[in-house]
Order: structure tokens, then C-alpha cells, then sequence
């Protein structure tokens, strides 16, 4: 009886909605580091080192690079500190091949991203 | 005694049920999927379907700030709508001279479009120094005449003697108003939030004209700014729309009981 005013559905749809958004804003402050992580592989599947990787934003009317980093050995790279929701990849290596720009969406600026699928350069003249 | 078949009259409002949401439907389909609209023919089921739009949405404007600028403003329109609106409907139940005329005077001033009055309305507000104010642009829907209606419907189905013993006790009027009469008539007070928020909520005129600043625009207001500066926005503009619609519905479906029953409240009277 005490707790009845709990059950009430205006408490029960606004409250709810204020619970979501506050575990929603937690996660977001666990979440937002800006890391965006992945592999580059050749047309063959092997790791590329030293492939060239671009982090670009498109905004109204033109598309600015906002970071640009190098394939290790293993062909990994890894970018922080975006703050961006809709990004674009794209990298290329000398007479390996060239991958993207592709368009990547996020849930919130500055979400890490962690690839699950490397970027796969395309041979020269391949379509 | 014949039994009558519900389901023929159940399957007509159902589809007729369904004829009138297909529209909510297309607009929550293309916030979602951004399809083009006018693409022939028309997947019915959303493709691909992600929330990515209205990510772009709380990105490309200051959403938060317009929707709390949206808040306040409904706030007060409620709050003084309920207030006004109870004070008015009351006197409308007592007998004064020229009582006829009063009634007869808002139910003609109900027939004149708003956009007649905006520019006295603009000058009084400028007048009273609420120009790119929120009670600036809450100020011409403190008062409604449907809902000043909606609450003499509601008072006269209160019996006379409930009132009668509370002068007799020398209870002072607004007393009577607000915490005898009130308390009866909850249906009908969920009228008027519902109404006063609806069109508080949706309104776009007003505020266009007594807006100067953009960190004072509501969510129309915004709606309209989003078309102007962000093009290819199908996906993001419907997402939009959405976003605009949900506070009212959601309002409208948590009262809904109470917002039928204060519209009909002594409509079967008698």
C-alpha cells in the first residue's frame, strides 16, 4: 500500500524513461573514448603493414580528414580521441591495393569502435 | 433475446484503426530506415531498419535545449491554463447579469481564426515586454475558451448544495474553486493539460513571431530551422518528426481515460 503511487503509470512511463536515459548516460561515460581499432588485410586475406589509414568526416559539403595513422606489423591500427557519430575509413598501400572511404555509424560521438571485420584492401583495377 | 455479432462492427474499427495509423507507421518507417518516399513501389516492411537518424538528429541541432525551451513553455500554458480556465468556468456557473452576452461573446470569439488577432496579440506582448520570453510565448494560450467550456460542463454536474453549504459555512470563493470543486472534477482538469499541452506543443506561429533568439526555439520551431540547414535529411528530418511526437502521444495515451470522460462530462447530461 505504502508503494502503490509506484505502480502509477505516469511514475512507471516517466520514471522508467529517466532510469533508461541514466543507464544509457553510463554506459556513453564507460564508452566514449574515441578508440576506433582494426586490421588492415590485403586481397589475399594476409596482414598489410604499413598500409595508410584515414579517419575523415563528411560535413555539409566537403570531407576533412581527422586523423591518419600506419598499420603495424601485424597490419592493426588504432585511432583515439574521435569525437564523431558518423565517420568514414579508408586505406590504401602502394601496389597492395586501396579500401574504402567506407561510412561507419555510431550510437554516440566518440564511441569506441572495434572492428570486427578488417579492412580488405582491393587489388589495383579491381572493381 | 437475439445475440448480436460484435466481430463485423470489431473488424471495421479495426481496419479503419489501422487506415489511420498507416501514416505514424510511414514516419516511424522512414526515420528509420530513410528510404526514399517517393520510390515506386513502396516497401511496406522497414529495410534495414537502425536508429543512426536520430543519433544525426540529436547531433545536428541542440534537440535537448529546444526540448526543454518545449517544456517550459507547456508548463506554464498548463499550469495557467488549469488556473484561468477553472476560474472562468466557475463564474460561468453562477447567475450574473450579462451572463448570456459573456457566453455568447466566447463562443463568437471561438469562430475567429488566430491568425486574425496575431498582430494585436504582438503588440500587446511587446507591449507587456515579453517578446523572446517564454511567458511571451505562452501568453496567448493561458486561456482557452473549449477548455473554459470543458470546466463549466464539468462544475455543473456538481450538485448546487455541495457549493450552497460550503457559503453558507463562509467559504470564500476561490476556496470553493479550488478546493471543493476541483478535487470533483479531475476528468476534467485532464482535459485541459491534455489540450493546453497538445497545443502548447505543437504550436508554431506564435512562437515563430515572438522568437528572436535561437537558444529560445521550440521543437516546431526547430523543425523548420532542420529543413533550412541540413539537406538529404529524409531519414533524419522523419526521425525528427518523431522525436517532436512522442512527448504528446505519450501524454495523450497515459490520460486518455480521463481526457474522453472530461470531453463528455455533461454531454449526456439530462
Amino acid at each position: 500500500m505504502r508503494w502503490r503511487w509506484l505502480r502509477n503509470r505516469f511514475v512507471v512511463t516517466f520514471g522508467g524513461a529517466a532510469l533508461l536515459t541514466a543507464v544509457w548516460n553510463v554506459y556513453i561515460a564507460y564508452h566514449d573514448d574515441g578508440i576506433i581499432a582494426g586490421q588492415v588485410v590485403g586481397p589475399d586475406g594476409a596482414a598489410v603493414s604499413g598500409a595508410t589509414v584515414r579517419l575523415s568526416e563528411k560535413t555539409l559539403l566537403v570531407s576533412q580528414t581527422r586523423g591518419q595513422t600506419t598499420t603495424d606489423a601485424d597490419g592493426r591500427f588504432e585511432f583515439k580521441g574521435h569525437r564523431m557519430h558518423r565517420l568514414y575509413l579508408e586505406a590504401d598501400k602502394d601496389g597492395v591495393g586501396r579500401y574504402g572511404p567506407r561510412e561507419y555509424r555510431l550510437y554516440f560521438n566518440g564511441e569506441n569502435l572495434v572492428l570486427g571485420k578488417p579492412l580488405q584492401l582491393s587489388a589495383p583495377g579491381a572493381s | 433475446m437475439v445475440k448480436r455479432q460484435h466481430w463485423p462492427i470489431h473488424l471495421a474499427l479495426g481496419i479503419i484503426s489501422a487506415l489511420m495509423l498507416v501514416p505514424f507507421y510511414w514516419v516511424l518507417k522512414t526515420s528509420l530506415t530513410g528510404e526514399n518516399i517517393f520510390v515506386y513501389p513502396p516497401a511496406i516492411l522497414p529495410q534495414d531498419p537502425n536508429p543512426f537518424y536520430f543519433v544525426d538528429v540529436w547531433y545536428a541541432i541542440p534537440f535537448l535545449r529546444y526540448l526543454i525551451n518545449s517544456v517550459i513553455v507547456s508548463v506554464i500554458v498548463v499550469v495557467a491554463n488549469v488556473f484561468f480556465n477553472a476560474m472562468a468556468g466557475y463564474a460561468l456557473t453562477r447567475d450574473f447579469p450579462g451572463k448570456a452576452a459573456t457566453i455568447m461573446l466566447f463562443l463568437s470569439c471561438m469562430m475567429i481564426p488566430f491568425q486574425v488577432t496575431i498582430i494585436p496579440a504582438y503588440l500587446i506582448t511587446a507591449k507587456l515586454g515579453l517578446l523572446n520570453s517564454y511567458f511571451g510565448m505562452a501568453l496567448p494560450l493561458m486561456s482557452t475558451i473549449v477548455c473554459i467550456f470543458v470546466f463549466k460542463a464539468a462544475f455543473e454536474a456538481i450538485p448546487k448544495s455541495l457549493v450552497e453549504a460550503a457559503r453558507i459555512d463562509g467559504v470564500p470563493d476561490w476556496m470553493i474553486v479550488f478546493r471543493i470543486i476541483m478535487p470533483l472534477t479531475k476528468p476534467a482538469i485532464a482535459t485541459n493539460i491534455i489540450l493546453a499541452f497538445i497545443w502548447s506543443w505543437n504550436s508554431f506561429l506564435w512562437p515563430l513571431v515572438v522568437v528572436r533568439d535561437v537558444d529560445m526555439q521550440t521543437l516546431p520551431l526547430g523543425l523548420s530551422r532542420f529543413l533550412s540547414v541540413v539537406e538529404d535529411t529524409t531519414g533524419a528530418l522523419y526521425a525528427f518528426c518523431v522525436m517532436v511526437l512522442v512527448p504528446g502521444l505519450v501524454i495523450f495515451l497515459l490520460a486518455q481515460k480521463e481526457f474522453i470522460t472530461g470531453l463528455t462530462s455533461g454531454a449526456t447530461k439530462g
